[in-house]
């Protein structure tokens, strides 16, 4: 398996607070990674970290092979970082925007490069428009397409979809997969725990730790459920921990009973799966 | 570094000037209407027998090293606050390529309000200069101003926010011209002003135009005239040593 991002042991500090302890983590190359935890888990620095804006205090970063902290120069001109908030030039427009990032890579034809970037973004019809006078969620695409004018090869996406319209979120989860179809490795913070779903694998980041690095099928396989059989009007709820491997047998405890008239089965949400490894966490700390 | 970065970021500032015309109206006008209101102040002051030409051209200097100043260093730390700075890094640009395109940028405004201060200095005071002295009053405003554009790039280099500016403002431009010689000759201050004033930018610039203003030339004071390019290069290497491209 090709890593496209190692981290190992990875701790930054900010004064007083460890906002990463001990960090590890393998990227595959050509995968949509995430990372989810909820606001001040660590996600940013995270980021930061990786495109080379934070050195870290401890551990070693390998961003396609590359040792980050000796190849930082090379290994950017391989990254697109798409930052939180859509850092662009209000006084310019969004093609203006997105030519003046790609003349930092030194590109042969800067023109073309800038064209199919906003013609991916669907931004050609307002190519021309002051960045001023774009509203949040263009401005996210200018930012994206100003990101993804080089052709990086790993793309860090900090919560690029905070701020967007469901609809502009699912036409941006497209274009993500999209990109991995050409072979492009793609780690995107977020903390809106339903996109999880739409990656290949997910770590769940808490106080600069890391809780849980998984598929989000997995996740919601470990997931609880509740289950409610009706006899008549009285409702009997169980709680099952395992929601795959304790349903079926609770249920066949009742199936030969007459008196059964309704079986209702409520799975966890990814984002409840997610929220109850946070607690479960916290809880064993505590405990600990 | 390369040519074609340095001429992107350049390329970019100068456009953004272009769009923000109340600016550049404002940053040309402002420094004009002090050297009006100084000329005020000579009248209303009514001293036929002071020649206040030894005074008014260096001081129209100041108001150049003080404009520009503070523009430079504002404009990059708003460029650091606003996290494009960061975005520049990432995306390839290098340190000295970022400082030479801003340099290159501000140049074309530093070199407007270099010529309308001395063409409004020459008309308001009736200089009479001819076009040799002229054009080397204009040389020290110049170059002056290619100082205080480095400075401020260094000092927006330890400041984290438009704010953090202020506080140099005071801490660099006034005693730049409290050691400069154009208020009080700094031969006659204390030892340790008289070494203060010679980090001073503005102290090469006066020693330089008061031979000018005596009809002297430019050879009349060579160390100084030399001392401003060298100082200024001197400026300009500490602020690309100091320009942070990690947080």
């Amino acid at each position: 398996m090709d890593l496209a991002v190692r981290l190992q042991g990875i701790t930054k500090r900010y004064g007083r607070v460890t906002a990463l302890d001990g960090v590890d983590l393998t990227i595959p190359a050509g995968s949509v990674y995430g990372v989810v935890g909820p606001n001040g888990a660590g996600k940013t620095t995270l980021m930061r970290l990786l495109v080379g804006a934070l050195a870290p205090d401890e551990g070693d970063i390998e961003v396609l092979g590359a040792d980050l902290r000796r190849e930082r120069r090379r290994v950017r001109s391989h990254i697109g970082y798409m930052p939180q908030a859509p850092v662009l030039y209000e006084d310019l427009t969004a093609a203006e925007n997105v030519a003046f990032f790609a003349r930092g890579h030194l590109l042969d034809d800067v023109g073309d490069a800038v064209r199919r970037s906003l013609e991916f973004t669907d931004l050609v019809d307002r190519a021309d428009d002051l960045v001023r006078t774009l509203s949040g969620g263009m401005r996210q695409r200018v930012s994206l397409a100003a990101t993804l004018v080089h052709q990086p090869r790993v793309l860090l996406l900090d919560e690029p979809t905070a701020g967007v319209d469901p609809e502009l979120r699912h036409s941006f989860w497209e274009r993500f997969r999209d990109l991995t179809t050409h072979g492009a490795t793609l780690l995107i913070s977020t903390h809106q725990m339903d996109e999880v779903v739409h990656c290949d694998r997910v770590a769940i980041l808490r106080a600069g730790t890391v809780l849980t690095e998984e598929t989000p099928q997995r996740i919601l396989t470990e997931g609880r459920a509740t289950v409610t059989v009706w006899t008549g009007e009285t409702p009997h709820r169980h709680e099952v921990a395992d929601y795959p491997g304790e349903v079926p047998r609770l249920l066949r405890r009742w199936q030969l009973d007459p008196a059964v008239t309704r079986i209702e089965i409520e799975g966890q949400t990814l984002e409840d799966a997610v929220l109850a490894l946070i607690e479960d966490e916290e809880a064993g700390a505590h405990d600990g | 570094m390369t040519a074609s970065r340095t001429a992107a970021v350049a390329a970019r500032v100068l456009r953004q000037l272009a769009r923000d015309r109340r600016f550049v109206v404002l940053m040309l006008v402002a420094p004009l209407g002090i050297v009006f209101f100084t000329k005020t102040l000579f009248d209303a002051a009514d001293t036929p027998l002071l020649d206040v030409t030894p005074f008014a051209v260096p001081f129209g200097c100041f108001i150049i090293h003080f404009a520009t100043f503070i523009l430079t260093a504002l404009v990059l730390v708003r460029e650091r606050t606003a996290e494009t700075m960061e975005r520049m890094f990432i995306n390839g640009y290098h340190r000295s390529e970022i400082i030479t395109g801003y340099l290159l940028a501000y140049t074309t405004l530093a070199t407007a309000l270099s010529l309308l201060v001395l063409a409004e200095l020459q008309w308001l005071f009736a200089l009479g200069y001819g076009v040799g002295r002229l054009a080397s009053i204009f040389l020290v405003m110049w170059l002056l101003a290619m100082i205080s554009m480095a400075l401020g790039i260094l000092v927006s280099n330890a400041a984290r926010s438009e704010a953090q500016v202020i506080p140099f403002i005071p801490a660099i431009v006034l005693p730049s011209l409290i050691f400069s010689g154009i208020i009080v000759a700094v031969d006659r201050m204390p030892v340790w002003a008289q070494v203060l004033s010679r980090i001073s930018p503005m102290y090469y610039a006066n020693e330089v135009l008061q031979e000018l203003i005596a009809g002297s030339g430019l050879g009349g004071d060579v160390a100084s005239v030399v001392m401003l390019p060298v100082g200024g290069i001197v400026v300009l290497l500490l602020a690309t040593q100091t320009l942070r491209e990690k947080g």
